[in-house]
C-alpha cells in the first residue's frame, strides 16, 4: 500500500507542479536597479540551505547578528540534507516558489540560471553587495551567460587526505608525491605493510574528477564552453584501465567492503589511508572517524604531467537569491552580511570551506584544519588553472553515472568498453535533455 | 418506513400512467416511481461521493492523464515538455541497459518473492488454525512484520543484520558457512530483499486463516472417512476451497512487489547498489524523475509499468476459471 501512495504521489506531484511550471516559464528578470535597501522597511525573507544541526545552529547565530545591524528583516531559515535539499528546490522551482535566499550549488547554477529563476545580482555589486573583498576569479566563478547570478561563500580545490595514524601503524611514511603509478605503488606498499588490515586508498578511477584533472593536464576541459564534450570514448578507456591492476590485485579497498558502508567512504571507516577528494572534506572525516584522530595529511594530488595547471579553485558553496523574490534589496543585503562579514567568518569559520570573502577571512578564527586548507591552497598555487566552464545542465547526474559505473568495474560486472559506452549513451541523453 | 416512502411515491404517480403489471399491490412502487427515487438516490449518493470525487479527478485521474501525455516528452520540470514521440520508449528498450537490469531483478524479486511468501503464509495459517491456545498471541507476532515492514527502521535493522560481522554472517559462520555481509554482495543482495519480503507474510497469512476457519468441517470429516491422509486432504478440500483466498492473495500481492521501493531505496541508501541489484523499477524510476530531472521517461516508465501489471492481473483473471472455485459456484 505504502508503494502505491508513494508512486502516485509522486506522478501527482510532478504533473500538478508541470502545470504551474507552464505559467511560471518567462517570467522573470527584469528586476529595477533600486539599490539599496531602506533600514525601516519590515521584510520576510525565507533562507534555505543544505546542511546539518551544527551548521543549522551556525545560521541561527549569523542570522542573530544579523538582526542586531537589521532588525527589520525577519530571516526565516529551514535546512535539508543535500539530496533532499535539492529535490524540494525542483518542485519549488516550478511551482514558482523559491526561498528568496538560497545556499547554492556550483553544479545546479547553470540550469536554474538559464531557466531564469536566479536574480541577477549585477545591480547590487558594488553597492549592497561589497565586491572589493571578492577577487576577479571568485566573482566569475557565479556567472552565467554574463549574468551574475551566484556568490561564491568559500572556495576548494581537489587534494589527497592521508591518515597519519593508520600510516604509522602501518610503518609507511606519508604520500611524497609523483606520478598515478607511483601513488598506486604507495597503495600497495601500505595495503603489504598492514597486513590487509587497511588498505593504502579506494580505486580513484572511480571518481570523474580525478578523469578530470588528468584531461586538464592535457589542457582540455571536460566540457567546452559551448557545453559539448571535449574527451573521447578512448580517453575514458585509457582512464579506466589505470585502475584496473589495482582493483584486481587487491591493493585498494574492495567495492564489496564499500557497499556496506555507504554512504560513508573507506576512509571515513578508517580502512583507507587516502582519499582523493574536495579539500573541506577534512572536518567531515575527523568527526567520522571519531576518537584516536585527531589530524590529516593533506597533500596534492599525483602529478600528470608536469607543470600542468591541472587543478582549479571551485566555490564550495554560493549564495543566490530567487528571481521571484518580492524583496531584492533586503535579500542582497542578507547575502552581502552572509558572504562578507567578519562576524559571519567568524561565526561559521571553515564550515562552509575556506571563506572566499578577504573580510570574511579575517573574520573567521581557522582550526588547525582550516590553516592547513589554506597552506594546502596556497601550496599548490602553480598548478591552479582557471576553472572550467560552469557545470553543463545535468552535471550531477553523469558524476552519478560515473561513480555508478566505476562501482561495477570494482565488482567487475562490466568490462572497461562497456562501462565507456554506458556513459556516452548516458552523456547522450544528458546532452539532449 | 418503507411502506410509508413507497406511498409517497405511488401519490407522485397520480398522472394516470396504465399499469402494465396488474399483479402489483397498491404498495409496489410503479417503474416511474422507481426511477424517480433511484435517480434522487443516485443524486444524494453522488452529493456524498464529491469530495472524493474531485480529489481523485484533480489529484489522480488529471496527473495520470497529464502523465500519459508527459511519457512521450522530453521534459524536465523547468521548460516545457517537448513532444518526442516514442523516442522515450525507444530508449528503454534499446539504448538503456540499466533499465533492462532493473527490469530483470524485479521480475525476478516478483516471481521468485511473491509464491514463497504465499506458501509460507499458508504454511503458517495451516498451523495456527490446527490450535487454538495462545492462537491470538501467535497470529498477533507473525503479524507485526507486515505492519511495520515498509517502515524505515526496519529496512536499517535488516541491512544491519546481514553486513560483515553481522548476526546472519555471525550464526552462518558458526556453522562453518563463511560467505561474509550479503548487503555488499552482488549475488546476495536480492536473495536478502526476497527474505525480506517474504519475512513480511502476515498480511496474506491472516487473510488465509479467515479463509481457513471457512472450510467446513464435515468436508474432512468426510475425507477422513474415505481414507485420505494430511496431503490428499490438502489437495481435494483445502485447496479448493481455499482457491478464491488464494487467487485474492496472489493478486494483491504480486500488485505490491512489482512496487518494492522503500525497503530497496533504504537499504542502498537510495544508490541501488550493488551494481544495480537493489535497483528495482521504481527505484529507478524515482531516480530517473527526481534526480536525473527526466520526467517524461520517468513517466513512460511508470506507464510501462501500469500496463504489465494490468496485464498480468488480466492473464490471472482469465487463468482463474481452472482452479478458482467459488461457493455455491456449481461449474
Amino acid at each position: 500500500m505504502f508503494n502505491i501512495r508513494t508512486r502516485r504521489a509522486a506522478l501527482a506531484a510532478a504533473a500538478v507542479t508541470a502545470s504551474a511550471a507552464l505559467v511560471l516559464t518567462g517570467c522573470s528578470g527584469g528586476s529595477e536597479p533600486a539599490a539599496t535597501y531602506d533600514p525601516d522597511e519590515e521584510v520576510t525573507l525565507n533562507l534555505a540551505f543544505w546542511g546539518n544541526d551544527v551548521r543549522a545552529d551556525l545560521y541561527d547565530q549569523a542570522i542573530a547578528a544579523f538582526n542586531e545591524e537589521y532588525p527589520n528583516i525577519t530571516v526565516n531559515s529551514s535546512f535539508l540534507g543535500f539530496p533532499e535539499f535539492w529535490e524540494k528546490r525542483q518542485t519549488e522551482a516550478a511551482g514558482g516558489g523559491l526561498p528568496d535566499v538560497m545556499q547554492f550549488d556550483y553544479s545546479y547554477l547553470r540550469q536554474y540560471s538559464e531557466n531564469g529563476l536566479l536574480l541577477d545580482l549585477e545591480p547590487y555589486l558594488g553597492n549592497i553587495i561589497d565586491t572589493e573583498p571578492l577577487s576577479e576569479q571568485i566573482l566569475g566563478i557565479g556567472v552565467v551567460n554574463g549574468e551574475t547570478t551566484g556568490i561564491p561563500t568559500s572556495t576548494n580545490a581537489w587534494g589527497m587526505f592521508t591518515n597519519p595514524v593508520l600510516l604509522e601503524q602501518a610503518g609507511v611514511e606519508d604520500f611524497a608525491g609523483g606520478s598515478w603509478e607511483d601513488y598506486n605503488d604507495w597503495m600497495a606498499e601500505v595495503t603489504e605493510a598492514s597486513g590487509g588490515e587497511v588498505y593504502g586508498g579506494t580505486d580513484w578511477t572511480g571518481r570523474i574528477q580525478n578523469f578530470e584533472i588528468q584531461q586538464r593536464a592535457g589542457g582540455d576541459d571536460l566540457f567546452t564552453d559551448e557545453g559539448e564534450p571535449n574527451f573521447t570514448e578512448e580517453d575514458l578507456a585509457a582512464f579506466w584501465e589505470q585502475g584496473d591492476s589495482i582493483r584486481e590485485d587487491g591493493t585498494v579497498i574492495s567495492q564489496q567492503e564499500l557497499e556496506e558502508i555507504y554512504p560513508v567512504s573507506g576512509f571515513d571507516a578508517a580502512k583507507t589511508a587516502s582519499e582523493l577528494t574536495w579539500d573541506n572534506f577534512g572536518a567531515g572525516y575527523l568527526g567520522n572517524l571519531g576518537e584516536g584522530y585527531t589530524e590529516l595529511g593533506l597533500i596534492a594530488p599525483p602529478v600528470t604531467e608536469e607543470g600542468a595547471k591541472d587543478l582549479y579553485l571551485k566555490p564550495s558553496m554560493l549564495h543566490s537569491i530567487a528571481a521571484t523574490t518580492d524583496h531584492p534589496e533586503a535579500a542582497a543585503t542578507l547575502v552581502n552580511f552572509l558572504v562578507n562579514s567578519p562576524e559571519a567568518g567568524a561565526i561559521f569559520g571553515t564550515n562552509r570551506g575556506l571563506p572566499a570573502s578577504e573580510t570574511m577571512l579575517e573574520g573567521a578564527e581557522l582550526d588547525p584544519l582550516g590553516e592547513q586548507i589554506r597552506a594546502y591552497e596556497e601550496s599548490i598555487s602553480d598548478r591552479l588553472g582557471d576553472a572550467p566552464p560552469v557545470p553543463i545542465v545535468g552535471y550531477g547526474t553523469l558524476e552519478e553515472k560515473f561513480r555508478q559505473l566505476g562501482t561495477e568495474l570494482g565488482f567487475g560486472t562490466l568490462t572497461v568498453d562497456e562501462a565507456v559506452s554506458q556513459f556516452f549513451s548516458e552523456m547522450d541523453v544528458v546532452l539532449n535533455q | 418506513m418503507s411502506t410509508t416512502l413507497t406511498r409517497a411515491i405511488v401519490t407522485a404517480d397520480k398522472e394516470g400512467r396504465p399499469r402494465l403489471l396488474g399483479r402489483r399491490g397498491p404498495d409496489t412502487p410503479t417503474r416511474h416511481g422507481l426511477k424517480v427515487r433511484n435517480r434522487r438516490e443516485t443524486a444524494t449518493g453522488y452529493t456524498f461521493l464529491l469530495p472524493w470525487m474531485i480529489g481523485f479527478l484533480g489529484l489522480t485521474l488529471g496527473p495520470m492523464i497529464y502523465s500519459l501525455y508527459l511519457a512521450f516528452t522530453k521534459y524536465n520540470l523547468f521548460t516545457e515538455p517537448e513532444f518526442i514521440g516514442l523516442d522515450n520508449f525507444v530508449r528503454m528498450f534499446t539504448e538503456d541497459p540499466q533499465y533492462i537490469q532493473s527490469v530483470q531483478i524485479t521480475l525476478v524479486y516478483v516471481l521468485i518473492g511473491t509464491p514463497i511468501k504465499l506458501a509460507a503464509a499458508l504454511a503458517v495459517a495451516m498451523l495456527l488454525n490446527y490450535r487454538d491456545r495462545g492462537s491470538t498471541f501467535f497470529r498477533s507476532s507473525f503479524y507485526a512484520p507486515s505492519l511495520i515492514g515498509a517502515s524505515v527502521s526496519v529496512a536499517i535493522v535488516w541491512r544491519a543484520m546481514f553486513s560483515t560481522d553481522g548476526p546472519v554472517d555471525n550464526t552462518l559462520s558458526f556453522f562453518g558457512i563463511e560467505i561474509g555481509g550479503w548487503v555488499g554482495n552482488v549475488a546476495l543482495v536480492l536473495p536478502m530483499m526476497i527474505l525480506l519480503a517474504v519475512w513480511q507474510f502476515g498480511a496474506p497469512m491472516v487473510i488465509f486463516l479467515a479463509g481457513l476457519k471457512q472450510v467446513p468441517r464435515e468436508l474432512y470429516e468426510a475425507a477422513e472417512v474415505d481414507g485420505a491422509g494430511p496431503i490428499r486432504k490438502f489437495r481435494s478440500v483445502t485447496f479448493p476451497m481455499l482457491s478464491s483466498v488464494i487467487f485474492f492473495n496472489l493478486l494483491l500481492e504480486l500488485i505490491n512487489a512489482f512496487q518494492v521501493f522503500a525497503s530497496a531505496y533504504i537499504i542502498s541508501n537510495g544508490s541501488g547498489g550493488p551494481a544495480g541489484m537493489t535497483n528495482f523499477y521504481t527505484v529507478y524510476l524515482y531516480k530517473r524523475g527526481f534526480a536525473d530531472l527526466q520526467m517524461g521517461y520517468a513517466a513512460a516508465m511508470a506507464w510501462v509499468l501500469v500496463i504489465v501489471v494490468a496485464i498480468i492481473a488480466a492473464i490471472l483473471f482469465k487463468t482463474q476459471k481452472s482452479w478458482v472455485h467459488y461457493a455455491g459456484d456449481n461449474r
